[in-house]
């Protein structure tokens, strides 16, 4: 490979690599405090690309109930991108009211309440799937406005062109890490969600309503969760209401790769796994979802706790 | 001693694990800027007590009451914000964080910055070892060092009532006379003390009145002199 060829792959393996890092905090966000791996995320992924899509002002497809239906105004896409990603952590909010908390007050069995995260996450799925039927949809054109198809960070005789839209997701997904990690680790809010996912009981006898804390940590989970959907529909296009099913497997690599209810591990294992699908010989992209499993097999063979995890995985 | 409204009054108090009664009828008062000491064997209900207090197990029947209101509706959080600071068992200290985030969230209902900033440096003057230790990880510290930072934690939301669980448990004599040092200075500085103690000796030395508990339920109680010398006291607790 062309060092120029490198580069420009490398850059794009960052890029989408970050989108999985912060895709992989919602899953690991919630991990950390409950124990539990939360299904629905996916789902929530998939939720957070239509809403954007919609508050763009886009036209939906001919199926579903809301067929041709489209918003009578739509917003700039960054804002759209922030309110669709509010919304979708309001959904992770409601599942959390409606599933999770109900399950954790009558202390059902971890397992119970995984399997039930996967059942929210088919209802969502097939909701969505009544609303805006099961098309295709891709973001106009017209959301990157003024901005050109690509750029150039080399000179015109050895150039190192990477699509735009690439540094945009890359750009906001970084942003996006560093403002979860300043708020994690130097706030107030932040030390408790430390102390709650440490040790709830502990937490609550020193006045942290913990369940306060675990509704917020949905919130942030489904945010994020929104972001990476609008951010990965940006880039490819939104393949439909599943779109976040295959993505889900990919995010569950990551937060194991990188050891689970770890964040520096999910951030590690989201842009290890981005880089080495984009360095990836151009014969060989049809295996590109393979390629995060392969390395999850092969890491998980020498370091069953994940690149960053504590060698003591049990809660006690 | 006893004059005056209770600060803390258990009336009643009754609580099951599952199909056990884990406390039964128990009656219980504390006074404002008292110590006062619940005895007993291993699993006769002490911490059960306190942590019912603390209302992180539910009571089934009785009542709790703080300044006269009852905690029977409160939430474990409020209860901290009411002026009960609980110092757990086993001290639970958050290992995987540092000495000061561990200190800070005991700040956790507090808003006043400069307050706080005060009273950090307060724990540091009571426990030295403890700035010394500052950015380490809770969990590095030895258990004595632990107990030092649980308490020092629970003080850093100023409360009127400490609820102390087995504080000598597991540590050296040195290290638990100097525990005990900072508590009777603690008390002589305006906090009230209900203290669970299986060292029954050291607890009715610093204590002015006790409560011996034996399968949940309150066998007798008396000042701590009196029960220092009560023959059933001598031969069951005190060795």
């Amino acid at each position: 490979m062309e060092l120029t060829t490198l580069l420009q792959q490398l850059i794009n393996g960052l890029s989408i690599g970050s989108v999985y890092a912060i895709f992989a905090l919602g899953y690991t966000l919630i991990f950390s405090i409950l124990g539990i791996i939360n299904f629905a995320h996916g789902a929530v992924f998939t939720l957070g690309a239509y809403f954007t899509y919609a508050l763009t002002g886009a036209r939906f497809g001919f199926n579903g109930i809301f067929a041709e239906a489209q918003l009578p105004f739509g917003l700039p896409f960054l804002l759209a991108l922030f309110v669709g990603a509010g919304l979708a952590g309001l959904v992770g909010v409601l599942v959390e009211r409606a599933l999770f908390r109900p399950l954790r007050a009558r202390g059902a069995d971890p397992l119970l309440t995984l399997v039930s995260s996967l059942g929210i996450a088919v209802a969502l799925v097939n909701t969505i799937q009544y609303f805006v039927g099961a098309e295709v949809y891709s973001f106009p054109s017209s959301v990157l406005q003024g901005l050109p198809p690509s750029v150039n960070f080399g000179t015109p005789e050895a150039p190192l062109v990477v699509r735009t839209v690439q540094l945009v997701i890359g750009v906001i997904s970084l942003v996006i890490l560093v403002v979860l990690t300043w708020f994690i680790n130097r706030t107030k809010t932040g030390r408790a969600l430390r102390a709650v996912a440490e040790d709830s009981t502990t937490s609550s006898l020193l006045g942290i309503n913990t369940d306060r804390l675990i509704l917020l940590t949905f919130f942030i989970s489904g945010f994020v969760g929104g972001i990476a959907g609008t951010l990965v529909g940006l880039s490819v296009t939104i393949t439909g209401p599943y779109f976040g099913i295959a993505f889900g497997l990919k995010g569950l690599a990551v937060i194991v790769l990188g050891g689970l209810g770890n964040i520096p591990g999910a951030v590690l294992g989201g842009i290890v796994i981005g880089i080495a699908e984009n360095l990836l010989p151009s014969s060989a992209v049809a295996y590109k979802d393979a390629i995060a499993f392969a390395i999850l097999f092969v890491v998980l063979l020498i370091r069953p706790q994940g690149l960053l995890g504590r060698t003591q995985v049990q809660k006690v | 001693m006893s004059a005056g409204t209770p600060l803390l009054e258990l009336k009643h108090l009754t609580v099951h694990y599952g199909a056990i009664q884990a406390l039964k009828d128990i009656h219980l008062v504390v006074y404002p800027g008292e110590v006062v000491t619940l005895i007993g064997a291993n699993g006769a209900g002490k911490s059960t007590t306190l942590r019912a207090i603390s209302r992180i197990i539910a009571a089934k029947a009785g009542e709790i009451l703080f300044e006269g209101q009852s905690l029977l509706a409160e939430r474990p959080d409020r209860v901290v914000r009411m002026g009960i600071a609980h110092v757990p068992e086993g001290r639970r200290v958050l290992a995987r964080m540092t000495v000061e985030d561990n200190l800070l969230l005991g700040a956790y209902i507090r808003g006043d910055s400069a307050g706080i900033a005060d009273d950090l440096e307060q724990q540091f003057e009571r426990f030295p070892r403890l700035r010394e230790r500052r950015e380490q990880l809770a969990g590095t510290l030895s258990g004595g060092e632990q107990q030092m930072l649980a308490i020092a934690r629970a003080l850093m939301s100023r409360p009127r009532l400490l609820l102390l669980d087995e504080p000598s448990l597991g540590l050296a004599p040195i290290v638990v006379r100097e525990i005990f040092a900072t508590l009777r200075q603690l008390n002589s500085a305006g906090v009230t003390v209900l203290l669970v103690e299986q060292n029954a000796t050291l607890a009715l030395q610093m204590a002015a009145r006790g409560y011996v508990l034996e399968a949940g339920s309150i066998k007798f109680s008396d000042t701590a002199d009196k029960l220092m010398i009560d023959e059933r006291v001598k031969q069951a607790y005190l060795g």
